[in-house]
């Protein structure tokens, strides 16, 4: 039942943290933009946490940090995006039924993204039924947000960052040393998707448990956002570069 | 729940059992929850390997957050539905042979909003069914979980055979994954049999 759940859901989140070579989760390899007409790709206002992490699990959120991050996180989507070729509609805040929308829409994404990241990410809780496949969605009700945005697909993106205090580095140092444990210096995890709005399908989705990129900095945010898309889709055609991906810390 | 979160982090390179699904081939009729109820899936389905209650079993198709089938075999006076969370201060009410349908309703909403920190639970009617040709019921319910802003819809079909709550319940979020896999539910509860003396309907 739903308590449990959520306990999965955040224990897998953190068991990942520390699996960095099983994060990547590519929805199609084969999904590419199509050549000949301009893609307008709806960015939503990025999920971003920022806080810190003291001794014990628990979170200080920090408002400044979060604001600052999202900021320098959306200037820098947009930039990627550019550079790609594509069209980027920010979407603006909603009112009346099309905020709705938007927010329901935004909660499914979000579950969808807590299935993905749980039963694709953690050892040993994959779905047989879904071994060798990548069909999530939202739903056919997903055009609507094509008609409230005006885009092809939508764009969502994640970060959750919360930085081991000083006091927390020193126990995390004694944990190791007294009893072998494993105790994680913070959490840098984020993830992006892409959604295909004619079909309300998720074309392509990518889980950095383990991200690079202070996120409260231009250089972090543009690394961050750098190793989040190092394989987001080209268009038809398109070479995938051949320069070595970017380094992950 | 901070404890669990740290012990499985600690543990992160061990395969987590408990966190396991095995696949449930469609076509065979296998026993559920540890009981002696049957069921024939018409689809391949996914089981978790850990209970949500001593007589509980969960199936999913897309992952639990989306589409999430809960089998009660057999709850026994006295029993609760879940694992308790909380039995000094939120203990969990529990089943009574005596029970009407209401009754169960009750109980049902009770254990959300005590086990799941469900505030937003409603139940939306109550109407006789067949369950396992036993006389049984139906209701329908919407819900969200705490810590989320998902709307979710369950069905709950079950019966009380023998003294024990026998019951099948589908939950999914309201956009799209409820309407879609209601039909496959509906064959798994349609699939369900009990041994013994049943009460013919109709």
């Amino acid at each position: 039942m739903g308590r449990s759940r959520l306990f999965i859901a955040l224990a897998v989140l953190l068991t990942c943290a520390s699996l960095p070579g099983q994060a990547e989760i590519k929805a199609d390899t084969s999904f590419r933009f199509p050549a000949d007409k301009p893609v307008k790709i709806i960015v939503f206002r990025p999920d971003v946490k920022v806080g810190s992490m003291g001794v014990g699990t628990v979170e200080e959120p920090n408002a400044d940090w979060t604001a600052a991050a999202r900021t320098k996180l959306a200037a820098q989507i947009d930039a990627h995006q550019k550079g790609g070729g594509n069209e980027v509609i920010f979407l603006a805040d909603q009112e009346g039924e099309n905020a709705q929308v938007v927010a329901d829409y935004q909660a499914l994404f979000r579950t969808v993204a807590a299935a993905i990241t749980q039963h694709k990410m953690a050892p040993g809780a994959g779905l047989p039924t879904k071994k060798n496949k990548f069909d999530w969605t939202l739903g056919p009700g997903a055009t609507k947000l094509g008609e409230i945005g005006g885009g092809d697909y939508a764009l969502f993106v994640s970060t959750h960052d919360a930085y081991g205090t000083a006091g927390r580095k020193v126990m995390q140092l004694l944990f190791a040393g007294m009893f072998g444990g494993y105790m994680p210096a913070g959490i840098h995890a984020s993830y992006a998707a892409l959604v295909d709005l004619k079909t309300g399908n998720i074309v392509w989705f990518n889980v950095d448990p383990a991200s690079g990129g202070d996120v409260r900095t231009d250089e972090g945010a543009t690394k961050r956002v750098e190793q989040l898309f190092t394989q987001f889709p080209l268009r038809e055609g398109q070479a995938a570069p051949s320069a070595e991906p970017a380094p992950k810390k | 729940m901070k404890k669990i979160m740290v012990f499985l982090a600690s543990a992160a390179l061990v395969a987590t059992p408990a966190l396991a699904y095995k696949l449930v081939t469609h076509g065979q009729r296998v026993a559920v929850a540890k009981s002696a109820m049957t069921i024939a899936p018409p689809i391949d389905w996914n089981r978790q390997q850990s209970r949500p209650g001593r007589n509980a079993e969960a199936w999913t198709l897309d992952g639990m957050p989306l589409n999430e089938v809960t089998f009660y075999g057999g709850i026994a006076a006295d029993q609760t539905l879940f694992k308790e969370v909380n039995k000094k201060e939120k203990p969990l009410p529990r089943f009574a042979a005596g029970m009407l349908p209401t009754d169960v309703v009750q109980m049902f909403e009770a254990s959300y909003r005590l086990a799941g920190g469900s505030a937003l639970f409603s139940v939306d009617g109550v109407e006789p069914a067949t369950f396992a040709s036993n006389r049984g019921f139906r209701f329908r319910y919407s819900f969200t979980l705490e810590g989320e802003e998902v709307k979710r819809l369950g069905e709950a079909t079950g019966a009380i055979v023998g003294g024990k709550l026998w019951m099948i319940t589908y939950e999914a979020p309201a956009i799209h994954y409820f309407d879609r896999n209601l039909a496959d539910y509906r064959a798994l509860v349609a699939s369900a049999q009990l041994p013994g003396p049943t009460v013919t309907v109709g």
